[in-house]
């Protein structure tokens, strides 16, 4: 939860932090739940952000979402985090069909100098709220995707971040050509969020 | 209204001089007669009047009376006419010299404005001019410069077209050179080929014929042994038979004397006889043995004679690989020495290198004075355009302008016309005036009044006239005011072209930066990044990987911590307290003891997960060659733009040497074939291209490949 005093709507760096892991927490279950990664059956509805969302019950799915949160705030506290990048890919190939892109750009005077800033929590909300509708929408103009998926999470941080026990570096998954569709930001005046989904070009409809 | 008191009555001079000079009853003088005592002398030829003449002068006088009446009357009415005219014009005088003072108040209002913009304009034209002053020596600058640099570009041009023809002619004469080269090439190839095989041919006939010949001199040679052993044998059964042979003819010499034993003898020779003709046959084959023991002597130097030879022709064979590397060289260095010749400025090889370093930088300088000419071209049309845009706004205002100078016209011709009705008034009014005046002469006194009135008319008019001729001269003013404004604004035009100008270049700036933008949101979006600044992490325990590794850890590195936190608090403890130190050490040792244990253990745990997925790797690895028939090593590279990325390289176990190695790069899920010195080879490039381009399979080239290779070792 953000730490902030109820009256003015203040936002520290922890709580601005907070917000945008527990952000992308959920972000990446709308998507996974949105895209058929995993089962219908499998998850579970709860409120959040003034809309019904779908969160996991797979265990292995949340213990991985719920680390990887745990090391994003870690990082955005740091403003060592750059980009987090959610990508499906073909469970048989190997091939990367869906690249979520959640852009970073951190204010470094609150990371160097401790500042706090103002923001409505309300006004955040209804930010992250037009972001979660256009995640649900997506499917209009997304490929469909037949076959069996699987997903990863990369993280593009600064060159001199410690890697983890638990992490390592990677090749980025890119795909060749992609279309891309600019969706909403949201903005905590600490951290600004843009997001960007591209996909691969559908044979159909290159056709 | 008829005036009744008479008017006052004249001298009598002044009757006389109106009796000599008027006749009565026509709007002149009357002159009455009266009975005067006077007595006139000079004899009175005028009218005599009786009474009756009295009456009718009186009644003409009275006639005239009322017509001067009347006409007092009309000139009264008139001049109330004329009262109200001028009230009139005077209201019209009053409303003109308000409109003239809100005029004048415009017109100061507008003298303000136009000394504010005359000051503006004045500083702006002063700020023109100087950036024009300066815009024109820049521009004669660059005319200059642009003269010089498209000299220079003409020389530049002149000179490349002269380089690349000498470069075409070079070129031709190379490729002749090559192409001889090649047909002299594929001559002595096919020479060399057929030599080859000749020699090939010959060789391993020679071998063969070598080989036969070993064999057959080895079996010779063991045949010889045996012959003569048999010889030896035989020689020594010669012996014993010549020996027995002359005890036999001794015994027969004997035996002629003792006939009767004759059928013992008889058996005796035939026996000795037949051991004779075997004898004979074996010295038949001992000659034999020797005959080809000697062939097989003559084989042998043979053999050695043909190895002479063999090692004569290899000897000459790398001779002519020699020679014809040197004759390669030679080759090349003739046509390097022609074309030395042909290339200006060149008179030994060392010159080479240094001209084409010279054509080089000159090929370069002069790309760079025509990037630099296209830039600057770019920037002096972008002027231009900012210019033009400024001359089109200027051009604007200039509209605008000349629009207010029509309105002012416009107003200035009404004023005219408003000055000229007022003029053509005044003038009927100074033709009724004078009519007026002449009218009232003869009326006389009551007319005074009028007069002065009418005089102060004529003040009016005057000063009217006075304002009238006042407002022209403001007129006239206005005009060369909207002269110069003309010219003004003309000017301004032109700077208004200036900043059209560089509007358009600002517009085609943002234009550009908005593409920018856009290539670089693309790239954003794409997932581009800098490698100096960022990179990019994943979780290693992905969903796949073991819970139970995962757990133990955990559960490690809690332990670890927990041992720590134990270990760091006994030695504050330790630091702490004195006395209670003792008691607690055995504790705090016991405690260190069993952390320690357990660290060991830990320790211990992990080295042997280490070995237990060392030695399942190492089987995984066996059964993987074992089973598809290629040793593979994987490897974590790095890109030289820094994208790391997994190499594998396979081995076939049927390799016949350890440089036939494939690699392959796997990237977000994509294999391809890395191009090395094996699979560039003719035929593992064709197969690379049939199996892996077009049919896209890479596990039908592996297995093919394994055949062949499995095909090429049975057979050898």
């Amino acid at each position: 939860m953000a730490s902030k005093t109820v009256a003015k709507d203040i936002i520290t760096l922890r709580g601005s932090a907070a917000i945008v892991s527990e952000f992308f927490g959920y972000a990446a279950n709308s998507i996974l739940y949105n895209r058929g990664v995993y089962p219908e059956e499998s998850f579970a509805k709860v409120k959040k952000y003034g809309l019904p969302m779908l969160l996991t019950e797979d265990e292995d799915v949340k213990s991985f979402i719920a680390n990887l949160t745990s090391q994003l705030s870690e990082w955005l506290e740091a403003g060592k985090l750059q980009r987090v990048v959610l990508v499906i890919m073909s469970k048989s190939s190997g091939e990367v069909l869906e690249r979520w892109n959640f852009s970073i750009e951190t204010d470094g005077e609150v990371v160097e100098k401790g500042e706090s800033r103002e923001k409505s929590d309300k006004e955040i909300m209804r930010e992250i709220q037009a972001i979660m509708r256009q995640i649900v929408s997506s499917i209009t103009y997304l490929p469909c995707l037949d076959e069996p998926c699987v997903f990863d999470v990369l993280a593009y941080t600064d060159k001199d971040v410690a890697v983890p026990f638990t992490w390592m570096e990677s090749d980025p998954k890119l795909i060749a050509n992609p279309q891309m569709v600019k969706l909403h930001s949201f903005d905590t005046k600490i951290h600004k969020v843009d997001t960007l989904v591209s996909y691969k070009n559908d044979e159909w409809d290159d056709q | 209204m008829i005036l009744r008191t008479p008017p006052p009555k004249r001298p009598r001079t002044e009757i006389k001089a109106a009796e000599e000079g008027y006749p009565v009853g026509s709007g002149r003088h009357l002159v009455i007669y009266e009975d005067s005592p006077v007595v006139h002398d000079q004899p009175s030829e005028h009218l005599l009047c009786t009474y009756q003449c009295r009456q009718m002068v009186k009644s003409e006088f009275f006639d005239a009376l009322s017509s001067a009446e009347k006409q007092a009357r009309d000139y009264q009415s008139k001049w109330e006419t004329l009262n109200d005219s001028f009230c009139k014009v005077e209201a019209e005088r009053n409303r003109f010299m308000e409109q003239f003072l809100y005029v004048e108040q415009e017109l100061a209002a507008a003298k303000g404005r136009e000394q504010a913009l005359q000051e503006q304009l004045l500083k702006e034209v002063n700020d023109s001019r100087e950036r024009f002053k300066k815009h024109i020596q820049s521009y004669k600058e660059v005319e200059i410069k642009l003269k010089d640099e498209v000299n220079l570009r003409k020389k530049a041009e002149s000179s490349a077209a002269s380089s690349e023809e000498k470069a075409n002619n070079l070129e031709g004469q190379l490729t002749r050179l090559s192409e001889s080269m090649k047909r002299e090439k594929h001559s002595f190839q096919v020479e060399l080929g057929q030599l080859k095989k000749d020699s090939k041919y010959s060789l391993s006939r020679k071998n063969a014929e070598l080989e036969k010949m070993e064999s057959i001199a080895i079996n010779a040679e063991k045949e010889l042994v045996l012959l003569n052993e048999n010889m030896e044998d035989l020689k020594k059964h010669l012996n014993e038979c010549l020996y027995q042979k002359g005890e036999a003819e001794k015994k027969l010499a004997t035996l002629t004397f003792q006939e009767p034993n004759s059928s013992d003898a008889s058996l005796l020779v035939k026996h000795l006889q037949e051991e004779l003709r075997n004898y004979e046959v074996e010295v038949q084959e001992a000659k034999k043995l020797k005959s080809s023991y000697e062939q097989i002597e003559l084989l042998r130097e043979k053999l050695l004679e043909e190895r002479s030879r063999r090692d004569r022709a290899e000897s000459e064979i790398s001779k002519l690989q020699e020679l014809q590397f040197s004759m390669n060289t030679l080759d090349e260095l003739s046509s390097w020495k022609t074309m030395m010749q042909n290339i200006p400025d060149v008179s030994s090889p060392d010159d080479v290198p240094a001209k084409f370093a010279s054509l080089q930088k000159e090929v370069l300088d002069s790309m760079m004075k025509l990037g630099e000419l296209n830039a600057r071209f770019k920037q002096m049309e972008v002027a231009l355009d900012g210019a033009q845009f400024s001359k089109q706004s200027a051009k604007a205002d200039a509209a605008l302008a000349r629009d207010k100078l029509k309105g002012m016209e416009e107003e200035v011709k009404q004023l005219q016309l408003m000055l000229s009705t007022i003029t053509d008034e005044r003038d009927r009014l100074k033709d009724l005036l004078e009519d007026s005046r002449s009218m009232k002469g003869d009326v006389g006194g009551s007319e005074i009044a009028d007069g002065k009135l009418l005089q102060e008319l004529q003040l009016s008019i005057a000063n009217k006239e006075c304002y009238i001729k006042e407002l022209e001269s403001t007129v006239q003013m206005k005009q060369e005011m909207n002269n110069r404004q003309q010219e003004e604004i003309t000017l301004l035009g032109e700077k208004l072209n200036d900043e059209a100008r560089r509007i358009r270049s600002l517009e085609r700036e943002s234009d550009r930066l908005r593409s920018e933008i856009s290539l670089l949101e693309s790239k954003l979006g794409h997932g581009d990044f800098s490698t100096e600044s960022t990179k990019v992490l994943r979780m290693v325990n992905t969903l796949a990987v073991d819970s139970e590794a995962k757990e133990t850890i955990e559960a490690l590195r809690s332990e670890l911590q927990k041992a720590k936190d134990k270990l760091k608090a006994v030695e504050e403890l330790n630091n702490q307290s004195g006395n209670t130190v003792k008691s607690v050490d055995s504790h705090i040792s016991e405690k260190l003891k069993q952390l320690k244990e357990q660290i060991a253990t830990l320790e211990k745990r992990e080295e042997r997960y280490k070995t237990v997925f060392a030695d399942r790797i190492s089987v995984f690895r066996r059964a993987c060659c074992e089973l598809f028939g290629y040793k593979i090593v994987m490897d974590e590279r790095q890109r030289p733009n820094g994208i790391p990325v997994t190499r594998f390289t396979l081995q076939s176990i049927y390799a016949q040497s350890d440089e036939e190695k494939l690699e392959f790069e796997y990237e977000s899920g994509n294999l391809s074939v890395v191009v090395n010195a094996y699979s560039s080879q003719p035929d593992i490039s064709q197969q690379v291209g049939i199996f892996i381009h077009k049919l896209n399979s890479i596990p039908a080239f592996t297995s093919n490949l394994t055949v062949e290779s499995f095909n090429r070792r049975t057979l050898s």
